[in-house]
């Protein structure tokens, strides 16, 4: 707020009913012309007091609460989760449990930059992108839907294991939908490497060195675009990583074109990941038993989450309720970045700044309940709204 | 694992000159106790040897337990973690105020960055970080009372009820 107050600076507030970004955040940012000068940000227009809500449910209670912190990246919020209870609790999932929880997650990452390439093309004014990357990212949705009846909030987890099985008739769906995929991305390597539009949008665009990536602290694939070597899949392997290691993907150029091609790199490392586990998927059960009291202690659980390091901080204080719960999550590390890089550019490339890093947002609802006055009410699935909808516009 | 060791092990060897008392919490992590002194260039200390990056700061409060009878109560402490992650390995600097004396110096100056988490545990937690550059709310709304932090245990929510609800 400070910004408002200095003299003799014009300052651009955007947000919190943003027009690019479907999420409320509030950003200001002074401008000398066209040119940004400084930019700040102010959040928690939707915090939900998560952090406090998890101090007054039980452990197994929170596992389902932690899954909505966020709709894309519901999985690792979980899988972090249950790891550190796992941790406290002195018990370790099975391996079987171990690699569908990786191979979920890499589904997810799947759906997760599928659906980021897609509004951060919008972003850019790149519509046609925009709308096939997330057409082809209904291909994954309907495979994480396959496994757990779900699009999103998959609840695959449980502690001390996973709730979901994979057999034989659903590992060739999971390869067929990974084909068709790895087919797209390429094309979309191509799109975001060649088109001269495109190029143009985002060559030399917001760049961030390797240093002042480290100084920001900047994680995840923002990070590993500027050419920073972390990923906590390698560093710190969890769940089956170990066994079914990732290679690390890193780009020097550090600007928002590097911000494209890592996340398709990462994507084409998802698809073989996939393919990976499904051939050697180990045997074994799903579960192990996790009592309802949790021993006291202090555990720390780190993943990788699409958008990079995920943190929990669980505090046990021997009963069936945490003591404490801290969730210190990949958006927050990068907002500073973006703060720091977007000096010196157009207020016109805001918009893909601040998406280039993928905030967060919120995944649609899509059982639609028709209400035709009175008391007569029923559900429609996709296929009567989709016929519904074509003789409606007939 | 015998990187976690070797990670360890260095930093342990970075915090040694300043003589906190260190422990293992568990097989990848350091602990480190340390005050309002020792914050700062223990902070300084990791940095400087290129040991990892703040991961997070977390709060915690812990209320005295409930006196017996006849006692008078204990004071209660908050306690502020900086978690420092380097590959496996993470180092916790754990610092310990009391209520009457919530101040805790900024880390700011050496790393930049932290000032989104001191907001966030200023305002959550009333805990003043002496030096931080920035006060302003980051995660709570402009209308929130002063004086209540929501992360301490004692608050339990607002005490009113939705309108129209009964019994509530």
């Amino acid at each position: 707020m400070e910004a408002q107050t200095t003299t003799g600076k014009f300052v651009v507030p955007i947000g919190p009913q943003h027009p690019a970004l479907k999420e409320p955040g509030h950003f200001e940012f002074t401008v000398d012309g066209e040119i940004v000068t400084g930019a700040s940000v102010r959040l928690g227009f939707v915090h939900r007091g998560i952090e406090k809500g998890a101090e007054a449910r039980n452990w197994v209670q929170n596992m389902y609460m932690v899954e909505r912190v966020c709709g894309i990246c519901s999985h690792v919020h979980a899988t972090a989760y249950a790891l550190g209870v796992e941790q406290l609790a002195g018990v370790t999932a099975p391996p079987r449990a171990q690699a569908i929880r990786e191979l979920v997650a890499e589904l997810e990452r799947v759906h997760s930059h599928m659906l980021w390439l897609g509004v951060a093309a919008h972003e850019g004014g790149f519509d046609t992108l925009f709308m096939y990357s997330w057409r082809d990212r209904e291909t994954v949705m309907d495979l994480l839907e396959a496994i757990c009846g779900n699009r999103v909030h998959y609840s695959v987890n449980l502690l001390g294991g996973v709730k979901y099985d994979i057999d034989d008739k659903l590992a060739d769906q999971l390869r067929k939908g990974v084909d068709f995929l790895e087919g797209r991305c390429e094309h979309y390597m191509k799109v975001v490497t060649t088109d001269e539009t495109f190029v143009g949008r985002t060559k030399n665009v917001g760049k961030m060195s390797k240093e002042e990536a480290y100084e920001l602290g900047s994680v995840g694939p923002t990070a590993r675009a500027s050419g920073v070597d972390r990923d906590i899949r390698i560093d710190a392997p969890y769940v089956s990583y170990e066994q079914f290691p990732v290679k690390l993907i890193t780009d020097d150029a550090g600007d928002l074109q590097a911000r494209f091609v890592v996340r398709i790199k990462e994507l084409y490392e998802s698809f073989r990941l996939i393919r990976e586990i499904l051939d050697h998927m180990p045997e074994g059960e799903l579960t192990v038993k996790v009592p309802r009291r949790i021993p006291a202690g202090e555990a720390i659980s780190r993943v990788e989450a699409p958008r990079g390091e995920l943190l929990y901080f669980l505090k046990s204080n021997g009963t069936d309720i945490p003591d404490r719960v801290k969730i210190r999550t990949p958006s927050l590390c990068n907002w500073s970045s973006v703060v720091n890089y977007a000096v010196g550019h157009k207020l016109a490339d805001m918009p893909m700044l601040l998406a280039g890093i993928d905030p967060c947002f919120s995944c649609n609802d899509r059982s639609v309940t028709i209400h035709r006055g009175g008391n007569v009410q029923n559900d429609w699935s996709w296929e009567q709204l989709r016929q519904y909808g074509i003789a409606y516009y007939r | 694992m015998m990187d976690t060791e070797k990670f360890l092990k260095s930093a342990e060897e970075l915090l040694s000159p300043l003589g906190l008392p260190l422990s293992r919490s568990a097989s990848f992590r350091l602990d480190a106790i340390v005050t309002t002194d020792t914050l700062v260039p223990a902070a300084k200390a990791l940095m400087d040897g290129k040991w990892g990056y703040l991961s997070a700061i977390t709060g915690l409060d812990i209320p005295a337990p409930a006196p017996a009878e006849g006692e008078t109560p204990g004071e209660n402490h908050m306690e502020v973690l900086y978690q420092f992650c380097n590959g496996p390995a993470v180092t916790t600097l754990r610092i310990t105020v009391p209520y009457s004396k919530p101040v805790v110096p900024s880390i700011c100056g050496i790393i930049p960055m932290a000032t989104l988490y001191e907001r966030e545990i200023i305002e959550m937690f009333g805990i003043t970080m002496e030096g931080t550059p920035n006060t302003d709310k980051l995660l709570l709304p402009d209308d929130w009372p002063d004086g209540v932090f929501p992360l301490r245990k004692e608050f339990t929510g607002f005490g009113t009820k939705p309108a129209g609800v009964e019994g509530a």
